[in-house]
């Protein structure tokens, strides 16, 4: 038999797709974070709040919304945070809630400073404030007949001893459980999501691997489009392992996988290639209209390889991960029982 | 054992110096230059984050005796800037959005700049090969492998330089790649988390944990320990001067063990000493007596009538219960024209961030406590620590440090409280690294669970009414259990409208490593079923997966399942996304083998093949620059 029709006999691919859906910061409780903005000297400004980076981007999410609301860039945005006793709460980092609740908190914050400067330029300038506008380092009348560098604001507000600070906090309104039956409002904005994976199935090894995970994403306005397919392909690439090779495993209570070299994670060589698409639904209760993507990228994923599984071999893997063991035992009881038994019952 | 000399380059710097045997080059760099740039991650040679170079070979640093590094040229990730600028494949990471947590990225850049250096011309396949050695727990590889293949281009000069720059600097920036702000101090590896920092005067600090899962504490004796030169202090649940406890949802756990260990891995007691060989030598001396208990290691057995208590306030072993109930299931499931049933299981999971837990702590000027951490919650750890500590709110400070991966996974104070006990009975800073087996084993993981799910459905595939049961193990502490169960809950019927529902989720204690938050929260579990499920009614009711869904998607109005009324409903807009991305073909799933034509399109990789792969002869030199 020649190589590529053994290959054909041998290899299996199939495709299969999930969808999901999750909620924005914390559930099923108020949720709040606040900031404070300070529009600082040389056309810098400063964010200080409570909680930032995990490694997810957050920080730059902060500074590029600082930046827009205060018509300056990104990297003169200082943002001094993380201190229990130099900065106001923000809550955690986690629940997908921080360009939401954080994001939205420094929002506001900068308004409030921005008004406070926009104030004393008016008075100075003699006209209303409805007619001041603030955007790449500038800030001029609406008909451009004064022009300013948000540099020269500053120093011309705090000479007349205004300090152009504010602050922001913002809220989101969620409700508890009923005890009984459970009905509530456990988050005020929804996103939502679905993903392709297509596999390769050895049948002689059970191996499978994935090759291509196509993802879509609902995360509200997107801050950094970027950052958001870091969060898709990270959270894809994470779920790849849940799926296919990653067990905590306890031996009676005692852990038996207590290092990298038994409890295995996905590698270079592991993961499919991951290509993503942004549905930007925006939120309609918040200042910016963002949402959020940490966490609900991996849903999907998991579900999607194990339906692709079936489309390629027809066996049906209900327990992760799918090891090549348990794929191959699968494949075998396929082949050793023609009959399919139909679980079918009237209640569980 | 005697002290040696050694002599080494580093980074381009004549090093010499008098050093302990033991220590590995990785600990040499670090802990005696303060070359903090290279990462431990494994302590095994499994991640590659302390990669570096030596004489020209990438080398995995903690692996190698300092003794074998004489007389060699060492670089590190620090060295590979020129004249104080980010060089090309720093500046191409910083592009393409490479690095999240940053921990693992000098130990990947320095794979990365091997790569180019053996192969100026290696195309993805070879790259990923040579990146092989490296763990990145936040990016999933693909923008590593991106910035790896810009800056091989740029380098060539098939690509202009222009590409490294930023797209956007004229704002408005939202909706813009602007450049993450904090690249550049994890590609230079300038960024120091917590295990990096240093403090005059810095005790170290070792936790002795529990070899048992279910014990009864008789006697702990720590004054061999206590009588050691170099040992400052020796904490256990006695010096918790508050209300002991903490926890996210209920303080059920205690800063160290109470009366009784509950897993394998809890902490009973620690020492700070002079130096990590004495706080190690120790632990071996404190005396614990413990009478073993019965184990509880399946959260079905956790409920069975009669079953050990493992927490004596929660008799049942339950630790939370959430319901959801909408519609009459009985009636409308036996009406249903398909009634169909499966189990779904999923195990526990670790997050594996790649940058163990650390912390340090030490008092201010003003006697505040301080702690640095990678703590996702400072605000909860704040509130909790001054209760335990019995301080005022104000007197606690706690400082989130750079956060090596979190993924929920650092949540849980599991530390924090032990090192705030040490620093208030030796008033010096204290140090605490964990090594990667201690993380494992003391860390909450992802709840496993199981999951009985039915589904009656209308014979044209329409969901008439859904009923899903939860059992969880949460293991020996509660954590975040409690919200874990609520949004695996919630959601866990998915994204259809469906009138009638029963959902139970349940967790319980049981003797395993605790359960805790890890990224979804629950709801990965609980929606791994419900998609699995709908492909097996799919299949039941021969249909296409895809039409079963679209026909029972939420839209706009619907009630939720615990019957919130929603606006905007993306849904059905982001499935066929999904679906026109993939080039998705209709049809009934396995039907169609090799025929299936979307199969092998654009967005596949090339599977991975047994036998060798044929690159170019390496040609590897120190200091050639990549």
């Amino acid at each position: 038999m020649n190589a590529p029709l053994r290959k054909s006999v041998r290899q299996k691919r199939g495709r299969g797709v999930a969808a999901c859906w999750y909620g924005i910061a914390r559930t099923a409780t108020i949720d709040r974070a606040g900031a404070w903005a300070e529009l600082d000297d040389g056309g810098t400004a400063k964010i200080i709040t409570g909680v930032t980076e995990i490694g997810e981007g957050i920080l730059t999410v902060l500074a590029q919304i600082a930046a827009d609301e205060l018509g300056i860039k990104p990297q003169d945005v200082t943002i001094g945070d993380n201190d229990t006793a130099r900065s106001p709460e923000a809550a955690h980092a986690g629940a997908t809630r921080q360009t939401y609740m954080i994001g939205n908190a420094v929002a506001l914050a900068c308004r409030e400073a921005r008004k406070r400067l926009i104030k004393e330029l008016a008075q100075e300038w003699e006209i209303s404030e409805d007619d001041i506008v603030c955007s790449n380092g500038m800030i001029s009348t609406l008909d451009k007949t004064r022009c300013i560098t948000i540099s020269e604001a500053v120093e011309l507000c705090k000479n007349r001893g205004v300090v152009p600070v504010g602050s922001g906090s913002f809220t989101a309104n969620h409700t508890g459980l009923d005890p009984e039956n459970g009905s509530g409002s456990p988050w005020q904005a929804y996103v939502y999501g679905a993903q392709v994976a297509e596999v390769e199935i050895d049948t002689e090894t059970g191996e499978v691997q994935v090759l291509g995970v196509w993802a879509a994403h609902d995360v509200g306005r997107a801050v950094n489009p970027q950052g958001v397919e870091g969060q898709i392909e990270g959270g894809v690439v994470m779920a790849v392992g849940q799926t296919l090779m990653e067990d905590y495993k306890q031996v009676d209570g005692y852990p038996s996988t207590m290092n990298l070299a038994k409890y295995i994670l996905p590698t270079s060589l592991d993961v499919p290639e991951v290509s993503s698409v942004i549905i930007e639904d925006p939120d309609p209760l918040s200042p910016l209209g963002v949402k959020g993507i940490g966490e609900p990228s991996m849903i999907p994923t998991a579900p999607a390889i194990i339906n692709a599984i079936y489309d390629a071999v027809g066996v049906r893997i209900h327990s992760l991960p799918a090891t090549p063991e348990k794929v191959l035992a699968a494949l075998r009881e396929k082949r050793d029982s023609a009959d399919s038994v139909e679980k079918s019952a009237k209640s569980i | 054992m005697a002290n040696f000399d050694i002599q080494m380059t580093v980074n381009g710097r004549q090093v010499s110096q008098s050093v302990s045997p033991h220590l590995r080059l990785l600990d040499f760099l670090r802990e005696e230059l303060h070359w903090t740039g290279s990462k431990e991650g494994c302590g095994a040679g499994e991640c590659g984050s302390c990669s570096v170079f030596v004489d020209g070979v990438l080398m995995k640093s903690c692996l190698m005796p300092v003794a074998k590094a004489q007389d060699t040229i060492i670089e590190t990730i620090e060295g590979l800037e020129e004249q104080g600028k980010l060089n090309v494949l720093q500046q191409a990471f910083q592009k393409t959005g490479a690095s999240q947590c940053g921990y693992c990225i000098p130990g990947m850049m320095m794979a990365a700049t091997a790569a180019l250096r053996a192969n100026p011309h290696a195309g993805r396949e070879e790259i990923k090969e040579r990146l092989g050695g490296n763990i990145c727990r936040c990016t999933g590889y693909q923008k590593i492998f991106e910035a790896t293949e810009l800056a091989r281009d740029v380098m060539n000069g098939t690509l202009p330089d222009d590409l490294l720059k930023q797209e956007n600097d004229e704002g408005p920036f939202i909706g813009s790649n602007s450049f993450r702000i904090d690249t550049s101090s994890k590609v230079t590896g300038s960024l120091k988390y917590a295990g990096d920092m240093v403090m005059p005067q810095m005790l170290h600090m070792q936790v002795l944990r529990s070899p048992y899962p279910h014990a009864e504490i008789l006697e702990i004796n720590t004054s061999a320990a206590e009588a050691m030169a170099g040992v400052e202090a020796v904490v256990t649940c006695n010096d918790v001067p508050g209300i002991d406890g903490f926890g996210v949802f209920t303080d059920d756990q205690p800063v160290l063990a109470r009366g009784k260990v509950r897993y394998v891995g809890e902490a009973i007691a620690a020492v700070a000493a002079e130096d990590l060989v004495t706080a190690k030598k120790a632990l071996k001396k404190i005396k614990v007596r413990y009478q073993q208990l019965p184990v509880i290691t399946k959260p079905e057995d956790a409920i069975k009538t009669g079953a050990t208590v493992i927490h004596e306030d929660v008799p049942d072993n339950i630790v939370m219960h959430i319901p959801i109930r909408k519609g009459n299931v009985d009636k409308v499931m036996a009406e249903s024209d398909h009634v169909i049933e499966d189990t779904y299981y999923t195990q526990p999971v670790e997050h594996a961030y790649l940058e163990p837990e650390a912390g340090l702590a030490y008092l201010d000027a003003d006697g505040t406590l301080v702690i640095q951490s990678p703590s996702q919650n400072i605000t909860h750890h704040r509130h909790k620590l001054a209760k335990i500590l019995d301080l005022p709110i104000n007197r606690v400070r706690m400082i989130m440090s750079a956060v090596g991966g979190g993924f929920g996974g650092k949540e849980d104070m599991h530390y924090q409280g032990i090192m705030a006990l040490a620093v208030l009975k030796c008033r010096r800073p204290i140090r605490y690294v964990f090594t990667r087996e201690e993380s494992i084993i003391a860390s909450a993981k992802r709840h496993p669970f199981i999951i009985k799910y039915q589904l009656g459905l209308s014979r044209d595939g329409h969901i008439q009414a859904s009923r899903i049961h939860m059992l969880s193990d949460a293991g020996a502490y509660n954590c975040s259990s409690e919200g874990v169960m609520r949004k695996a809950a919630i959601l866990a019927a998915g994204p259809y409208a469906i009138e009638n529902l029963i959902v139970d989720a349940i967790g319980v204690y049981t003797n395993n490593t605790p359960s805790g938050a890890m990224r979804t929260f629950g709801a990965m579990q609980s929606q791994f079923a419900t998609e699995c499920h709908l492909d097996l009614c799919a299949e039941k009711l021969k249909m296409d997966p895809v039409e079963l869904r679209l026909m029972n998607f939420l839209k706009e109005g619907d009630e939720t399942h615990t019957r919130q009324k929603l606006g905007s409903v993306s849904m059905l807009e982001v499935f066929n996304s999904a679906l026109e991305l993939a080039d998705w073909e209709a049809g009934i799933s396995n039907s169609r083998g090799s025929t299936r034509s979307d199969l092998g399109n654009p967005g596949n990789r090339p599977p991975c093949t047994l036998g060798a792969r044929e690159f170019p002869q390496e040609t590897v030199s120190a200091g050639q620059s990549a």
